[in-house]
């Protein structure tokens, strides 16, 4: 046989066709995709040396043990030593690089201006009460005859542990209440009754929701009450008094009657105790007050720490107290959307975790702890514009030392032989007495945390009455229909990987949003996703819609930005008009 | 000489996630995003468009007013069987189900964009990269070193965290061992659960907590009568919940069942 050429072209073109049929070509067009999507405009993650580092959460007092995963010394991610930590805590590793980050500030001249009129009345708010700083301030306070302002004149604990009854009136005790490990822990000793208008995250985990009217909490804990004192009969109350163990949580102003009715104190909400505290601050610090008992027009310079705040005052609380005659105001902020919209100065601030702060005592934490956040990073903003540090701005103005004041603290737990530390990295206990003032200071440093167990500890119950806190009234209006139901707490600055659960899952209300049930909104003619404002009778403030069935009638259900909160108490009569 | 090769059982991984103790906190989804270096929200991406590779969905029980019950469930790639319906539709071999661990991988370097694993995937745990990936400046240095970011044009989902796979493979194999320690292969979202909803394990180890949750009757899989084999088990006492997840809306169950 022959071969013509001929025969080897059509041997040629048969193989050519019958490739196409193989997965050669489709192979090579994977290669070419291959080749493509590796283009220099995605970032690519630094390398180096993998290693943890440990330190405590300060985004809030819950002070959640960290462990950070770090290329270098540059952390990657963060978990939690015991137990998983809150969305917020996650991603605290973002927060030095926020875009909407307040970067510089006048420090000099705020302190010059603060200087010339800090006779003229002066006051702090701390807004995160409880920690070593808030010490300085009380004596900075005492020596310039100032005020030290706190949300709570007498802060108290709760022992979940004790509890097996636990009735929340619109309290987020599954949802950032409390430390998340110890309330998983208690969780299951205790039975959970949840009364609120909407069925929020506590909500659908409490053995039993009771379903409010929008703004009837405190219509509810009136009842209670009355049960307690036997005017009236309450299937809750008589629940309540059934194990004789159980408490209430809350904001209505019977609530601290009821638990005194439901011997809760000193069983279950006791005095939270402090980790120990150099005597001389002891002596020389200005007392603790409560906003609401300052007279009005009497702040004539205010300075405001917003450094990881545990909650926010709305601004028409705060405003009254000040002098009419122009009024100084000094933040120190993260972020330009909170007091800064009213301050005269905002000064920029570190933030977690590039600070060196302690972290105050957790709400259910019933014996004294002391923990550090330990930076992970060095600060992201350096000089010339550098950051304020609030303890050494308040403690010069009064010639008090702040900046060896954490140190001072250690030394004294130190110094009182008591309890034990317990680092993180190893999950070692050793008590204090067998730990030099060094050793005891460098381990703090490396991220630990020092106990004292609650055997030792005084718990002294707490005075039932003067926690009570006026309640706003309830506003009756027909040009403002719905009644507004607020999201708890959240930290000022969130990662902005926070968009998964705020934008791409709408899982979590944005701090700016506002959700209404469809009727309402059909009613207010704003469709979902529309941009809208909210209208209260202390002010207005622009919103963007959720349109959710889960929203009772009635009622709009308000993100915590402080523009919100400054328009919107707990209650309040609100109403969605069209942007 | 040639090494002897050690022959290791395939290992079927999976989770139980018990839907009665997720309070939708959200933790998840963030530790997953950090995990595996996926982008903050564009501007313009909504809950169709958005990369949330674990999503927690609210659900409820149909009723109205104070009847209405809600519930959190976390839902990620299901990992099917070896019959996944998005591996057979890809046209570039870019997903693929691993036999040594039962995990759907996803290749987003093949990935050519066509969508067709999207349309497949009965449960929507598949995500498209409708914009380049960014990050605010300075925030980059704060990415996972073992997982590459994905461009846009690819599709993208859950693969059990494989880079912490490799990492605890590395590991086993460092330390002579042919089997990787449990306490070292531990997802993200697992991880950062703050409630402790989710468990993760091998499937075909009876002795793992995950696999008890599998057993458990008040277990069950999402949409099981597709004949998916997923292994992701859930668990919840109410039957509305039970029954939502074999159906769109309560009381369809029955009508909606094949097979």
């Amino acid at each position: 046989m022959t071969n013509s050429r001929r025969d080897i072209f059509k041997f040629a073109g048969g193989a050519v066709a019958g490739a196409l049929f193989t997965p050669a070509p489709w192979r090579l067009i994977t290669d070419t995709a291959l080749w493509s999507e590796n283009w220099p405009g995605i970032p690519r993650p630094a390398r180096g040396e993998i290693r943890a580092k440990f330190t405590n959460c300060a985004l809030c007092p819950a002070g959640c043990a960290v462990r950070a995963r770090c290329v270098g010394e540059q952390p990657v991610s963060l978990a939690g030593v015991h137990g998983g930590l809150c969305p917020f805590g996650l991603t605290g590793h973002h927060l030095p690089y926020h875009p909407a980050r307040l970067k510089q500030g006048p420090i000099e001249e705020a302190k010059a201006a603060v200087r010339k009129r800090a006779p003229d009345g002066i006051a702090i708010l701390d807004l995160n009460p409880g920690r070593t700083v808030s010490w300085t301030y009380r004596r900075a306070m005492a020596s310039l005859q100032g005020l030290y302002l706190a949300p709570e004149s007498q802060p108290v604990a709760y022992d979940l542990s004790a509890a097996k009854t636990v009735l929340s009136i619109g309290a987020p005790l599954l949802d950032g209440w409390g430390t998340p490990a110890n309330v998983n822990a208690a969780r299951q000793n205790f039975r959970l009754i949840q009364a609120e208008a909407v069925e929020s995250r506590t909500a659908v985990l409490a053995d039993e929701w009771i379903p409010l009217a929008p703004g009837t909490e405190r219509a509810f804990a009136q009842e209670i009450l009355g049960a307690l004192q036997g005017e009236r009969t309450s299937v809750v109350a008589r629940e309540l008094t059934a194990d004789g163990s159980s408490f209430v949580l809350g904001d209505a102003p019977e609530i601290p009657e009821i638990n005194r009715l439901l011997g809760a104190y000193g069983k279950i909400i006791v005095a939270p105790s402090e980790a120990p505290v150099p005597e001389p601050w002891k002596k020389s610090a200005a007392a603790i007050t409560r906003l609401a008992d300052v007279p009005d027009h009497s702040i004539g310079v205010l300075l405001i720490d917003e450094s990881n705040a545990a909650s926010y005052i709305p601004w028409h609380f705060i405003e009254p107290k000040l002098t009419g005659d122009n009024p100084l105001v000094v933040t120190f902020a993260a972020t330009r959307g909170g007091y800064a919209r009213h301050a005269q100065y905002a000064l920029p601030i570190a933030v977690y975790p590039e600070l060196t702060d302690d972290i105050a005592p957790a709400v259910d934490s019933i014996h004294p702890t002391f923990r550090i956040s330990v930076p992970l990073v060095a600060p992201v903003v350096t000089p010339p514009a550098g950051l304020a540090n609030p303890a050494d701005f308040v403690g010069a103005l009064a010639g008090v030392p702040a900046s060896n004041a954490l140190r001072e603290r250690a030394d004294a737990i130190h110094k009182s032989a008591e309890g034990a530390i317990v680092t993180y990295a190893d999950g070692k206990e050793t008590p204090v007495k067998d730990l030099t003032a060094d050793a005891f200071w460098k381990s703090l440093n490396q991220g630990a945390r020092w106990d004292r167990p609650p055997g030792l500890s005084s718990l002294v119950p707490a005075a039932s009455r003067s926690t009570l806190r006026p309640a706003e009234p309830i506003e009756s209006s027909a040009d403002l229909p719905l009644i507004a139901i607020r999201e708890p707490h959240n930290p000022a600055l969130v990662s902005p990987l926070m968009t998964k659960l705020y934008q791409e899952s709408g899982l979590r209300l944005a701090p700016n949003r506002v959700a209404l049930n469809p009727d309402d909104a059909r009613a207010a003619h704003v469709p979902n996703g529309a941009r809208a404002v909210l209208q209260t009778r202390i002010g207005r403030c622009s919103v963007e819609v959720t349109v959710d069935p889960a929203v009772p009638p009635g009622a709009v259900q308000v993100g915590g930005s402080p523009g919100i909160q400054d328009v919107c108490g707990p209650a309040a009569r609100v109403k969605v008009v069209p942007a | 000489m040639i090494a002897e090769t050690k022959k290791t059982p395939a290992a079927r991984y999976g989770m139980s996630i018990d839907v009665d103790r997720c309070n939708g906190c959200g933790s998840c989804m963030v530790a997953c995003a950090v995990e595996n270096n996926v982008p903050p929200a564009a501007s313009g991406a909504t809950d169709r468009t958005g990369l949330t590779w674990i999503r927690v969905f609210r659900i409820d029980n149909g009723a109205e007013g104070s009847g209405r019950r809600s519930a959190f469930v976390p839902v990620l790639c299901q990992h099917c069987g070896k019959d996944a319906p998005c591996v057979s539709v890809c046209p570039q071999q870019a997903v693929d189900v691993d036999p040594a661990t039962g995990i759907v991988g996803q290749m987003p370097e093949r990935c050519l964009g066509c969508r067709y694993c999207m349309a497949a995937c009965p449960y929507h745990a598949r995500y498209f990269n409708w914009w380049d990936p960014t990050w605010p400046a300075g925030m980059e240095k704060t990415l996972n070193p073992d997982v590459a970011p994905r461009m846009r044009g690819v599709v993208e989902k859950c693969n059990f965290c494989h880079g912490r796979w490799h990492a605890a493979k590395a590991k086993a194999v460092a330390n002579g061992k042919n089997e990787i320690d449990p306490a070292d292969y531990i997802p993200a979202c697992v991880e950062a659960c703050p409630s402790g909803a989710i468990h993760f394990g091998k499937l075909n180890d009876p002795a793992t907590e995950t696999a008890q949750g599998a057993r458990d009757p008040d277990s069950f899989r999402m949409l099981e009568s597709l004949g998916t084999d997923p292994k992701i088990y859930y668990h919840s006492k109410k039957n509305w919940v039970r029954e939502i997840s074999s159906a769109p809306r309560p009381g369809l169950a029955k009508e909606n069942a094949r097979g």
